[in-house]
This record gives C-alpha cells, structure tokens and sequence, in this order.
C-alpha cells in the first residue's frame, strides 16, 4: 500500500491538532485534579463521546473487523448483548455510588467500601494490566504499519508515543479527553465509507447474504447449540458469560472507561455519561464489523479481493487494511489511515491517563508519601506518565520479542478482571459485604478462572495444569472439557471465575464483621439517597434515555435475529 | 476552557476541502468519487461543528 502526499498531509494535520489541543489545554492545568481527575469539570458530550472512544483502540476496530469476518454478525453480541446493557447498567445504578462517593478513582471507591489491601490488589493489577495493554496496542499498531506501509516498527511506536506523551503530558485527562472526542469522529467519518462501499460491491445486504452462509448473518438464530455456529458457543454461555460477566465486568468496574463519567461536570452528567455512549455504541458493529463480514463474502467473488492467507488459515486481522487498500484512493487512504492511527493513539492515551491517576493516587500517595503538598502529586502525575508511556514501549518491545509471554499475561488479566462484577454488585447492592469477603472472594474468583482454563483446552490452549502435573493424574481425558473454540473458553472460565467470586465472597463476608452504616452512607444502595432530578426533561434524565436505548436494542436484536 | 467544536470542526473542514477538491481517481474496487463522497459529508460536519461553536458565542 502506498501512500501519497495527501495522505501524509491529512495525517500531519492529524498530529498538528492533536498537539495543539493538548497546548490549548495547558494553560488550565493548576493541580493534581485538573491533571489527573479534570476537576470534574468536562461537559457531558464530550465525557460519553469519550467513553466510548477510550475503548475504541487497536483490538476494538481492527480486532472486531476480524471477528466479523470469522465469526459473521454474532459479533454484534458484543455491543448489543454485552457493552450497550452493561453501559446502562453503571449509568443508571452505579454511577451514584462512584461519582457520588468523591473517589477520585475505582481503586479508591474500594478502599472507601472495603478496606486498603482490597484497593490494593485491585490498583497494582489495574496498573500493570494497563500498561500491557498499552504495550500490546502498541505493538499492534507498529506491526501494522510494518505490513501495510512497510514502516520501521521501531518509528511508528516512537512516533505514536511520542505525541502522545507530549498531549498527555501537557493537558493530562482533560486533554485526553478532548482529543478521544476527535479521534472518535475520525474513526467514525473514515470507516464509515469503507462498510458502504464494501456493502455495495458486495450487491447489498442480500448480495452478502447469497454468498455467505445463513449463520454469518443472523445473531441468535443458530445459538440453541454450540455446534451451529462458527463461535462454538451456546446461548446460557453467550448470555451470561458474554452478556454478563465479560461486559459488565469491564464497563461497570474498568478504570480506563469509568475515569471519563467521573470527569463530568455534574452527578446527572456522570450518569447521563455511559447512557448517551450507548446511542453510537449501538452503531458501531455496522462500522466495524460489517466491512469483515463484507471481506469474507468478497473473497468469495472472484472480483480481485481475497483475504490474506495465514498458515492453513486465513488471516483474518488483515481484513481491514486490505479492505482499505482496495477501496479507498489516495486521500480517503489517507483518512483511514489516520483514523487507525487515532484508534490506536486514544487506546494507548486511555491507558496512560488512567494508570498515571491509579499510581499517584492509590499507590504513591496511599503507601509511599501521604501528606506532600499538591504540587508534588501533580510532578509526580507528569513523571508517571512518562514513566508509564517508557514501560508500554518496552512491553511493546517484549511483546515482539516474547509473543507467547504477552498471550499469558493478557490471560492472567482476564482472570482478574473476571471476578471483578461480583465484588462490586455485592460491595454497591449488599451492605453485609465485608472487606475480608471482597479480598478473599478476589484471589478465589482469579484461582477459579486459571483453574478452568488449566483444566479446558480449546484450538490447542488451555489443559496446561497436565504439563505441569503429568504424573498427578489430574484428570483423564473425558475429565477435561474441550470447547470448540478459544470465545467459548473465555465465556466459561469468566462464568466459573465470577460464580466462585460470588459466593466466597457471600460465605466470608458472613463470617466476618461488617462496616459500620454510618461509613457506608453515600458507597452502598439503601443507605444513599439516590440523586432524583424529576424537574429535568426526560432526555436529560438517565432513565429514561436507557429506557429508549433499550427499546432500539431490542428492534436491532428482532431484526437481525 | 476551549470550545473544542471549533477545532474538530477547523479539522474537517479542511480535510473535506481538501478531500473535495482532489482530481477524480478510481481505488482498484470501485469506480465511484470515493474522496467527494467521503469528503462532503466531512465538509457538512465540520461545518456545523463550527456553527454550534459560533452560535454559542
């Protein structure tokens, strides 16, 4: 794919804006909340279009593009099954707990619940967990660019961190922010002309439908066995291992996304946040994950298009940059490019942004200097993000080096993340829930989540407690369940992991002594007054906009049954 | 604090010119004005980004 002066052109203008936002900015930022929290002062707009677009990185467009062309529009369970319900969820019930409690992070929220080593646990992992994940979308992207623009890996990752470490250090999350609200519309304007024309080429939805295989084109039909469709799996574990654990999971408890609803200017636009999110989230699978789907039916036309091979298989992460190579001139390549480029630079910003918040607050100040003045909590804001940017580039550096290790540690993530739901719904909605429950229920739900993948094999992953016990007789060969795919494992190990997490933490929290009522008011449901606002209009109140979220959801899940 | 329409909006406007006014050239899977397609609904948007943004002033 070569790129031509316009193309280079559009993707300067790119960079020279998101830095002038970033200088813009600047000048407002006086302390360590402007820095690190923006002193809750960011418009309601902008905080839901952001909430939307720190999700929005490499995995998310090139990743969901891919899932559409292996797995067709079941792929949409991701945004209509799990993200867009589980976005109303944290609006409507939980967003007063966060928000209302003054934590200036999730971190901190659990240490006002429970207590310090649960806050603890939760921080160090979420640190970690974030700068890997920064390190992977980092990776992502300089492959990415090595392939299709034959650019050094080394320049795009320092390019790409560079700016922005210079528009994150300058304005901190405000900036961030602001500049995921431009990515956001990028990605939206330079995908969108890819779906349609791919769509058209392919002779319209009918034209696809006549060249691909019924399942690649319907939601729910083929989900009464595991066996009908191309994920493997049934519908109890895509409803509750999908649509419940995984995505409230991570839109309920995520830092990285809750961090943009707590920036909000008011209680009523922190909750609005996540509610107006979901009106373009629902959009979002005909961008992203209609041109895959539209990639696969193409390679079966013989009209100059096919998928990239990969191994005996096909390669299925390609299927947007080669989709963009055939349908897109010079010019529109260049939109599109930068729209990659702003995917991969508002996943890499949401990752910094928010580990550099979880280290000066719950790490630094929680446990290495408690009293300094404010001015050093904000040099020590700057310093992490620095520091954070330099330890994604060298877990981008692993990741290239060590692939398999990168494939364990985003493993062992997920089984953190995974219990995650159970402690919150019980810590926010139960007042009984005690620190040791929360704490103990944590470590269980994870050791439940690494057990039934050690004790599972799907496409050749997972069963690894054999290699590490041969002679113990773990199990023999019916003991092990084999998944017919790596998505249904997932969805089974999150399942185990958030029922252990549950329950132990129900079973201890019993056994030990609760907090006081009086240190729970405003953190847990029946002791806070929830904020009314019954004198707004309706599309200013949370409910009710979830309600009509809700009703469009359900007309897109009857359509595309 | 800045009205951040006004960027994103200077942003598309120029890239919607710049999109608009490129000669006419075919991608190798459709004959169709790609760069005027996609560049005047950029055009449109930018546009009333910075509407939005003059109006509040």
């Amino acid at each position: 794919m070569a790129l031509g002066f316009v193309d280079y052109a559009i993707l300067a203008l790119y960079f020279a804006f998101v830095l002038g936002i970033g200088f813009l900015i600047r000048r407002r930022v006086q302390s360590s909340e402007d820095f690190l929290t923006s002193h809750r002062s960011v418009p309601v707009w902008i905080t839901s279009l952001a909430f939307l677009a720190a999700n929005l990185g490499a995995q998310e467009v090139v990743g969901m593009c891919a899932s559409g062309a292996k797995y067709g529009l079941m792929t949409a369970h991701f945004y209509w099954l799990g993200a867009v319900p589980a976005m109303l969820f944290v609006g409507v019930f939980m967003m007063p707990f966060y928000y209302g409690s003054r934590a200036r992070s999730v971190p901190e929220y659990l240490k006002l619940r429970f207590d310090e080593k649960t806050r603890v646990l939760n921080a160090a992992t979420f640190a970690v967990m974030t700068l890997f994940s920064s390190g992977v979308s980092m990776y992502a992207l300089g492959k990415l660019f090595q392939l299709v623009l034959g650019w050094e890996f080394t320049n795009s990752i320092l390019l790409s961190a560079a700016i922005v470490l210079v528009y994150t250090f300058l304005g901190g999350l405000t900036s961030a922010i602001y500049n995921e609200v431009l990515q956001f519309f990028l990605i939206v304007l330079g995908f969108s002309p890819l779906a349609i024309l791919a769509v058209i080429k392919c002779g319209g939805w009918s034209g696809m439908a006549a060249r691909l295989p019924a399942v690649m084109l319907e939601t729910w039909r083929y989900t009464g066995s595991s066996s009908e469709n191309p994920m493997g799996v049934e519908i109890f574990g895509l409803a509750a291992g999908l649509g419940f654990v995984l995505s409230f999971g991570y839109w309920c408890t995520d830092f990285l996304v809750i961090q943009r609803a707590m920036a909000a200017n008011s209680m009523s636009a922190a909750r609005r946040t996540p509610v107006l999110a979901a009106f373009p989230k629902m959009v979002m699978p005909f961008i992203v994950i209609v041109p895959g789907i539209a990639a696969l039916a193409l390679s079966h036309m013989g009209v100059g298009y096919s998928l990239p091979s990969k191994g005996d298989g096909l390669d299925y992460d390609q299927a947007l940059t080669t989709l963009m190579a055939k349908f897109y001139p010079s010019g529109m390549l260049g939109v599109g490019l930068t729209a990659l480029m702003a995917s991969f630079m508002s996943g890499m910003a949401g990752n910094v942004t928010a580990f550099n918040t979880v280290f000066t607050y719950d790490l630094y100040q929680g446990h290495i200097r408690k009293n300094a003045p404010d001015r050093h909590y904000l040099w020590v804001g700057r310093a992490s993000t620095v520091g954070g940017i330099a330890l994604s580039i060298a877990a981008a550096y692993l990741a290239q080096r060590y692939n398999n290790i990168m494939d364990v540690l985003q493993l062992v993530f997920s089984f953190v993340n995974a219990p995650l739901f159970a402690t919150f719904l019980l810590g926010m909605f139960w007042k009984r829930t005690t620190g040791h429950g929360a704490f103990t229920g944590l470590l269980c739900g994870t050791a439940a989540a690494a057990a039934t993948h050690g004790l599972t094999v799907a496409e050749g992953k997972g069963g690894w407690l054999e290699a590490l016990y041969p002679g113990a007789a773990l199990y023999h060969g019916s003991a092990v369940h084999t998944f017919p795919s790596t998505m249904a494992q997932n969805f089974w190990i999150a399942i185990f992991a958030w029922s252990a997490c549950f329950t132990v933490t129900i079973a201890v929290s019993l056994l030990t002594a609760p907090k006081p009522e009086g240190e729970l008011r405003g953190l847990v449901y029946g002791l806070t007054d929830l904020p009314r606002d019954p004198e707004e209009p309706w599309y200013r109140r949370p409910a009710p906009l979830a309600l009509v979220v809700c009703v469009i959801l359900v007309i897109l899940n009857v359509i595309f049954w | 604090m800045i009205d951040l329409r006004t960027p994103i909006g200077i942003f598309f406007v120029i890239v919607g010119l710049a999109l608009v006014a490129m000669p006419f050239e075919p991608a190798q899977l459709t004959s169709s004005k790609v760069n005027l397609y996609g560049g005047l609904p950029m055009l449109l948007f930018g546009g009333v980004m910075l509407w939005l943004a003059w109006r509040k002033r």
